[in-house]
């Protein structure tokens, strides 16, 4: 017995295929009108562009600012995701090879992290920022987003550490190894697909950051992207045109990241959840 | 259990191998948290005067319309994304499973895009997209012949909630879709195969195999939206500030506005304080639930 006719089929799999067409089509309709002028938009909004002109990222660029802000994103997101896994890896294996007093309070600790909404401590990391004078530093937002990188790939390290064979530790030991290169020359390398996926999501978290960045930065000079954008919007609030080529350009690195590594993204992202 | 290896270094090395990575986060963190709860209990505005107040913030906070209003929002919010996000989530996940349905692939990759971007980037495309002279939304219901649907979807104290809501649900579905599908793989496949032989249909198996099978992985998308959602923030900033009025604000939004508009950061840290605990309260009540329908 057929619960569906093969017309009711044809429905689902269109109205399927119009929900998924709805996730991308804002973001595609975003891409392609940061190509129009203003006139071409307000004209009609959903149109192609006419003639596909560069002016507005040319403006954002010279007017907004957008590439220090840029380079600020670049700057914070990297030095943030090389310290989350160099500092996230040691701990990891630490936890994940040796009992120590205290190991069990760490890793509770850690974990504990990925529960509490941060948001939450917006207002008392500012005050703590101010008093000990870490505002507006070029490294001021590395620190806490290594915070809260830390949590998820200390989970994912650990758990992937416990899998490899103790007897390679011990191995490398004999040979004369010491403790440092036993975690960075033997188990380090091993570990890379899961440092992989790793280094895509804590990128991505960085890149995208918003309040903390908001909060904790007022100095014109070292705001990141997404904080930038909202700068821009106040100051070019009608010119949709001009304010969708700098979210474009934003948007741009994350949706490249993405498409050349959406296995590991989508791994990763849900790898937390579902063991959890 | 004690393991004596020959690789273990004495315990002082392991400590300070593990010093960085704890001084940053016990420092941004756990120090915080702490110093939030005593700051909870001043008059302070960030200068050098700081008075005891004892719990008046607290005193204020319980009698604060516009707390239990951006909570209330917060719930809302909460609601809707477990009906959006897990439902159609699931829905589409099952969907994905049978062989008729075309471009799996497509959908999986497709869907899970907005996922990845920018909650701010999310929140300024949907304002565009509600916006009243150009946005997408008016042209589409103006070309559908729906003018009379065409309303200030941002400026309506009414509406709002819902406006700013359907972004954050259409931003997280594909999340909740790819927990389901790595979770339905884990199904094995002979308890479908025995149902087929019994005759039952696929929709059957599914009500009957595939959801009480996924029961755990339900809780656990119910608590993501639960914790992902106390702490929405990005969106709202950027879609209406909290606004009209304080119709939109939302906890998180609210705690801003006190500690960085009004500059009462002593307030500021008891509005945090009460975010943190409804939050957490929130997300043991839903896990206590959870287990005791489990047994």
């Amino acid at each position: 017995m057929k619960w569906l006719t093969p017309l009711g089929k044809t429905i689902v799999n269109i109205l399927l295929l119009m929900f998924s067409l709805s996730a991308v089509f804002p973001i595609i309709w975003m891409l392609y009108s940061s190509f129009k002028t203003q006139k071409e938009f307000t004209l009609n909004t959903i149109s192609l562009p006419e003639t596909w002109q560069f002016s507005n990222y040319i403006e954002a660029i010279q007017v907004g600012k957008l590439h220090e802000y840029f380079f600020n994103s670049v700057y914070i997101s990297l030095s943030s995701v090389f310290l989350i896994i160099l500092l996230g890896f040691i701990i990891a294996y630490m936890i994940a090879r040796f009992s120590f007093p205290g190991r069990k309070v760490i890793y509770i600790l850690f974990m504990f992290g990925m529960l509490i909404p941060i948001h939450g401590l917006l207002v008392p990391i500012f005050i703590e920022f101010k008093n000990v004078g870490l505002l507006n530093k070029p490294y001021t937002l590395i620190l806490p987003y290594v915070a809260f990188g830390l949590p998820i790939v200390i989970f994912l390290f650990e758990s992937f550490i416990k899998q490899i064979p103790k007897e390679i530790d011990e191995a490398a030991i004999m040979d004369g190894c010491t403790t440092f290169q036993v975690i960075f020359k033997i188990i380090f390398p091993i570990a890379s697909p899961v440092i992989a996926t790793a280094v895509i999501l804590s990128f991505l978290t960085a890149w995208n950051e918003f309040p903390f960045a908001l909060v904790l930065i007022q100095d014109e000079a070292l705001r990141t992207l997404p904080v930038g954008l909202t700068n821009f919007n106040g100051q070019y609030t009608v010119n949709y045109p001009q304010m969708m080529a700098a979210m474009s350009i934003t948007v741009l690195p994350v949706l490249l990241i993405y498409l050349a590594f959406y296995k590991k993204i989508i791994q990763g992202m849900t790898a937390g959840s579902v063991k959890g | 259990m004690k393991t004596k290896s020959a690789i273990k270094p004495r315990n002082s090395k392991i400590y300070l191998y593990l010093l960085p990575g704890l001084a940053i986060y016990a420092f941004v963190v756990l120090v915080p948290l702490v110093m939030a709860l005593r700051y909870s209990f001043f008059d302070w505005s960030g200068g050098p005067n700081m008075d005891f107040i004892g719990l008046d913030n607290f005193v204020a906070l319980i009698q604060d319309d516009v707390f239990w209003q951006s909570f209330r929002n917060n719930l809302f919010i909460i609601i809707m994304s477990i009906i959006g996000q897990v439902g159609i989530a699931f829905l589409i996940a099952v969907l994905l499973t049978r062989s008729w349905v075309k471009w799996k692939q497509f959908h999986r990759t497709v869907i899970f895009i907005p996922n990845v971007l920018a909650a701010v980037i999310i929140g300024f495309l949907w304002s565009m997209i509600y916006n009243h002279d150009y946005g997408l939304l008016n042209y589409s219901l103006n070309a559908a012949g729906l003018e009379s649907w065409i309303s200030p979807w941002l400026d309506d104290p009414s509406i709002v909630m819902a406006s700013v809501t359907i972004p954050i649900v259409w931003q997280f579905i594909g999340f909740y879709l790819i927990i389901f599908m790595s979770a339905m793989q884990n199904i094995p496949d002979e308890l479908y195969e025995a149902a087929k032989i019994d005759g039952a249909t696929s929709w059957k198996q599914t009500w009957h195999i595939t959801m009480p099978m996924l029961k755990s992985t339900f809780r656990v998308a119910i608590m993501l939206c639960i914790a992902g959602n106390m702490k929405v923030f990005d969106h709202i900033f950027v879609m209406t500030g909290g606004g009209p009025g304080s119709s939109s604000t939302v906890m998180a939004q609210y705690a801003y506005d006190v500690s960085f508009n009004r500059f009462e950061l002593g307030y500021g840290s008891a509005v945090s304080i009460g975010m943190l605990a409804l939050s957490l309260g929130l997300i043991l009540i839903s896990q206590i639930i959870g287990r005791g329908e489990k047994e």
